[in-house]
């Protein structure tokens, strides 16, 4: 035997997705508590008396282990910890939306404890059947700033002059709230008051949640360079949902 | 240079289209079929062609069948009233052995997948409202899976099919029968007691 045996990692994680992988295996794409994302394959899981299968499922909080290095690690254990019912209807689409947006936009092994707080606590106002959209808008602003990228959203572009309520603004990337003249008008134009409520992530107000729905629709596209994202466009080509 | 012939490079190359079928078992089987079974290498290219040419999708069902409407859908005996929709043939296979079903079917071949970027269209629901508002189905029995996509697929077809004075069933989850709670998994368990119903 050898003495070597390879290091085992473990902690709390969710699945984010799953894809299959050669005969009865699949590649799960994890989203842990204490490194980030990490990519495992789950060897014969899609057996079908596997006991892991029901449990690698999205949106539940699990407690896993994982060895190896590299490209794919392998999963040797998972753990359903509970206390999260499944996700209903149309939240089902938003969890979706947020595992998408932690694929496309977190490197992979780049810890961020505080996000994977942010996310379990977005999943769990999901499952408990919350207003979906403040939902999102208070993810998407915690994930700009947990990735390094915090929006100001109280101090105007440059001057860092407090935002005023009354006014109006258009946002730059990467400079900030821009105050219009008289008379400006802007595509994304968003009131002192939408930038200030985003602030507090107060999304009560309808133009509040309008507005700065066309921000973070704005930011997200320019951090995802050209990806696209799939789980927008089907919940768009949804007709009723 | 490869030191494969071009027919056997395109032969690894085609087979890779099969799931679960990487490289090296592409150059495997293709190593075996030449060498070893060249005989049942013709039937398969042969039945392979057939298939292709002579399988479709039932016109109301969308399961896979030689007819424009398979026998299922053919039949007179099955109930109108009632429509079953699941993912996969095998999941029909599966009900009609239940031996409990009497009514009609719908097959996804599929189901929403938005991180894999599957969407409406790839799970023909456009034939399914179709299939769902022939004026004789009443009640429309989602038996997709219980996975994530599943239960996405399932609320998403609710949403489209509700609105034309259709009932939307889901079917139960829970213990399986004979099932003991001491080996259930939690999951399972858990679920089964926040979908707990009247005590007969
Ligand atoms: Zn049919």
């Amino acid at each position: 035997m050898s003495a070597q045996r390879p290091p085992v990692e473990s902690g709390q994680a969710f699945v984010l997705h799953a894809i299959a992988w050669r005969e009865t295996s699949q590649i799960i794409e994890l989203f842990t508590r204490q490194h980030g994302r990490v990519p495992v394959v789950a060897k014969g899981v899609r057996r079908a008396r596997s006991a892991l299968r029901g449990v690698l499922q999205p949106f539940q909080p699990l407690g896993v282990s994982w060895f190896g290095q590299g490209e794919l690690r392998t999963l040797k254990s998972a753990e359903w910890q509970g206390g999260i019912p499944l996700l209903q209807g149309r939240a089902i689409f938003c969890g979706f939306y947020l595992n998408e947006l932690l694929l496309k936009l977190v490197v992979r092994d780049d810890p961020h404890e505080g996000l994977f707080d942010i996310y379990t606590q977005a999943i769990q106002r999901l499952s408990e059947g919350d207003a979906l959209e403040p939902v999102l808008r208070s993810f998407e602003v915690s994930l700009l700033r947990e990735l390094g990228y915090a929006l100001p959203l109280q101090q105007e572009a440059d001057s860092h002059k407090p935002i005023d309520p009354g006014a109006n603004y258009r946002f730059e990337v990467e400079r900030g709230p821009v105050r219009l003249r008289e008379g400006e008008v802007h595509a994304v134009q968003l009131s002192g008051k939408t930038l200030l409520d985003m602030a507090e992530s107060r999304y009560e107000d309808p133009l509040t949640l309008n507005q700065s729905k066309q921000l973070m629709r704005l930011l997200l596209a320019h951090h995802l360079g050209h990806q696209d994202l799939h789980t927008r466009r089907i919940i768009q080509e949804l007709p009723s949902l | 240079m490869s030191p494969h012939p071009d027919r056997l490079l395109r032969l690894i190359h085609a087979l890779r289209c099969l799931p679960g079928v990487g490289p090296r078992s592409a150059q495997r089987t293709a190593y075996h079929l030449l060498q070893h079974d060249r005989a049942g290498a013709l039937v398969l290219a042969q039945t392979l062609t057939d298939a292709l040419e002579g399988v479709q999708h039932c016109q109301q069902c969308n399961n896979f069948t030689e007819n424009p409407l398979c026998e299922l859908c053919a039949s007179d005996q099955r109930d109108g009233r009632l429509l079953c929709v699941l993912e996969t043939p095998a999941d029909l296979l599966m009900m009609e052995q239940t031996r409990s079903y009497q009514g009609r079917y719908f097959v996804l071949m599929g189901r929403l997948s938005p991180l894999d970027g599957m969407g409406p269209q790839d799970i023909h629901l456009d034939k399914l409202v179709r299939r769902a508002c022939d004026g004789m189905t009443q009640e429309v029995i989602l038996a997709t899976n219980f996975t994530a996509e599943g239960e996405a697929t399932a609320h998403a077809i609710t949403e489209l099919l509700r609105p034309r004075g259709l009932i939307l069933t889901r079917i139960a989850r829970g213990l399986p029968v004979g099932g003991e709670l001491e080996y259930v998994d939690s999951g399972t368990l858990a679920q089964a007691l926040l979908e707990r119903r009247p005590s007969a």
